[in-house]
């Protein structure tokens, strides 16, 4: 990989964040490959040392970058991450392909009792959200969603604490319109 | 040298010999007669030249060889330089007469410039380090007067306290960059505290009469270590949990990264790989999320609610505008009579958009719920095509006395 082609791809990554590249580009210095289930391509996400992490910004009184709707599009993130971690003992990455009903059907677990209108709208739009930030792949025409390549950047304390998650959220076999969930 | 009279002339030439020693001493750092130097170069400068002093061996030099020995430098830099050195007499005419042109230098300044390059480079702390060895070797000597320790007692207590207001302001007041330069008055003062103890206890075991100074030995060094406390906290406050205290700070960041050309942005980030600013979910942010969806009352559109509530307490004391506007129109509607027709009221406005106004008030009046009136519609109707107003539905518009009860006149 010549320095050009070097500075080029981690330009991308500064501008546009993880990017996805066939199977056989070399991987910059820096860059961490992950490649898809398919093996079609290969997701080049940016390492960052050790606490030097979004975290960090918090503790120097900066202000992260904002998202509309934040407890919603967490909660999408949680049920897309309920659906398709498919071995929580393991890493999120690549995880498996969910379906729409899935994903709707936990989301409605999540916010047990909530119109389904709202619900579908919220929903939406968080996929959307997430998924132009990196933590989703969403297909507009097949409704399928699977985990971004930002996943892979939750390190293993973090990954701990949402298995846990993982755990706490309503099973997707179990029926929606029950509309419990087991207490936290 | 307050009182010059009261002094013997032994002690103005023990005073004067000092002097001598301190001008000497000083002369590494004056740019001209009576002035500091502002740059570094000119230390190198007078370092080159005692140091060509040195080499040349007792019969010393002349201005025009030194300017020779020390060709790194511009000769106009050296003559400067070696110009203040003479004035200041740390270089000195080997016989002092007339046209004498060799000379030679005192070892003072030399020796003052190298304590000055130790403390630049180690920031005294080395050299506080030494001292207090110094100090508690000369205490604990068995030859050690009372004396020797009340002059060490008192300049241990005079460095820590500079010290320790240094530090104090810097912790209190400064900004934190300076603090963070400075951040080297801070290290290893574990070493320094423990040493001033052990000095301070030497002292006061040896010396009981010694109560005060050590007294206030003893609070400059608490001083100190609390400053350091308080300079430390501070740094640590600002680094966040990372301790990265060699880091800049953030403000730093910031402002180089709005004024800066493109150019020397690029130079800097060149080598630092960063990902794109992008929302981040950390576990506990989606935990919080879910768990609080969980707790959360149904989202519901909220149902229609009246305006006003009767007896509501916010009534009694807003007053409204409306209703003083609907109260007045309706006494002067209704004047003495308990009631009067719809559509007597009509036709003394005989046109369609008074009629509407009209008919819209009595409505408001009606419905209002702290105004004492009511409309009541019969269902009979007048049709006179003739008029302006050609179909008009009757009805009465009354005074209510009390709380639901009507004038029982107003219904035909």
């Amino acid at each position: 990989m010549t320095d050009v082609d070097q500075a080029m791809a981690w330009a991308r990554a500064r501008a546009a964040g993880p990017q996805r590249v066939p199977a056989s580009t070399p991987s910059g210095a820096g860059m961490r490959r992950l490649v898809e289930t398919e093996a079609g391509g290969v997701w080049l996400l940016p390492v960052l040392p050790e606490g030097a992490g979004p975290t960090v910004l918090e503790e120097l009184g900066l202000t992260a970058t904002p998202v509309e709707q934040p407890n919603d599009t967490a909660r999408v993130l949680a049920a897309c991450l309920r659906c398709c971690w498919s071995e929580p003992n393991g890493s999120p990455w690549p995880g498996v392909v969910a379906s729409w009903e899935q994903v709707t059907s936990v989301f409605r677990g999540i916010t047990d009792n909530r119109d389904e209108r709202y619900s579908n709208i919220a929903l939406v739009a968080g996929v959307r959200r997430l998924a132009g930030a990196g933590w989703l792949r969403w297909s507009e025409t097949t409704r399928e969603v699977q985990l971004g390549p930002r996943v892979a950047a939750w390190r293993d304390p973090e990954l701990s604490t949402l298995r846990e998650l993982w755990r706490l959220i309503p099973t997707i076999d179990k029926p929606a319109e029950s509309g419990q969930v087991e207490p936290a | 040298m307050d009182d010059v009279t009261g002094l013997s002339f032994d002690d103005l030439a023990g005073e004067a010999a000092v002097l001598g020693v301190y001008r000497q001493v000083f002369a590494v750092l004056a740019r001209e007669s009576g002035a500091m130097i502002l740059d570094a170069s000119s230390v190198d400068v007078d370092e080159a030249i005692l140091g060509s002093f040195a080499e040349a061996g007792p019969e010393g030099l002349t201005v025009e060889q030194v300017v020779l020995a020390c060709g790194r430098y511009s000769a106009a830099q050296v003559r400067r330089r070696f110009e203040v050195l003479r004035e200041y007499r740390a270089v000195e005419r080997v016989k002092d007469r007339p046209h004498e042109l060799y000379h030679r230098a005192a070892f003072a300044p030399y020796v003052m410039l190298l304590f000055l390059r130790r403390i630049a480079d180690r920031g005294g702390q080395a050299e506080l380090h030494q001292l207090l060895t110094l100090e508690h070797l000369s205490v604990q000597e068995s030859g050690a007067t009372v004396d020797d320790a009340r002059g060490t007692t008192q300049r241990l207590s005079t460095v820590f306290r500079l010290l320790a207001n240094q530090l104090a302001g810097l912790a209190v007041g400064g900004v934190v960059e300076t603090l963070r330069e400075n951040a080297q008055l801070l290290w290893g003062n574990h070493g320094l505290l423990d040493q001033a103890n052990d000095v301070h206890q030497t002292v006061l075991s040896r010396w009981s009469e010694l109560d005060r100074e050590c007294r206030a030995l003893r609070l400059a060094i608490a001083a100190y270590r609390d400053a350091v406390d308080a300079a430390a906290g501070r740094l640590i406050e600002q680094a966040g949990a990372t301790r990265a205290l060699g880091l800049l700070p953030v403000e730093a960041w910031l402002s180089f990264a709005r004024e800066a050309e493109v150019g020397a942005l690029s130079d800097v980030l060149n080598d630092f790989l960063f990902d794109a600013p992008a929302p981040w979910f950390a576990a506990d942010t989606l935990i919080e999320a879910v768990e609080s969806a969980q707790h959360t009352t149904p989202v519901r559109v909220t149902p229609p609610r009246p305006q006003t509530e009767p007896g509501s307490p916010t009534e009694d004391v807003v007053p409204d505008a409306e209703a003083e506007r609907l109260g007045a129109l309706a006494e002067q509607l209704l004047g003495d009579r308990g009631q009067v027709g719809v559509t007597e009221l009509i036709d003394e406005i005989g046109d369609w958009l008074g009629g509407r106004r009209l008919l819209a008030d009595l409505t408001a009046m009606h419905l209002h719920d702290t105004l004492p009136y009511e409309l009541r519609w019969s269902d009979r109707l007048r049709i006179d095509v003739e008029r302006n107003l050609s179909w008009v539905t009757e009805g009465r518009f009354a005074r209510v006395t009390e709380m639901g009860e009507m004038t029982e006149t107003g219904r035909s």
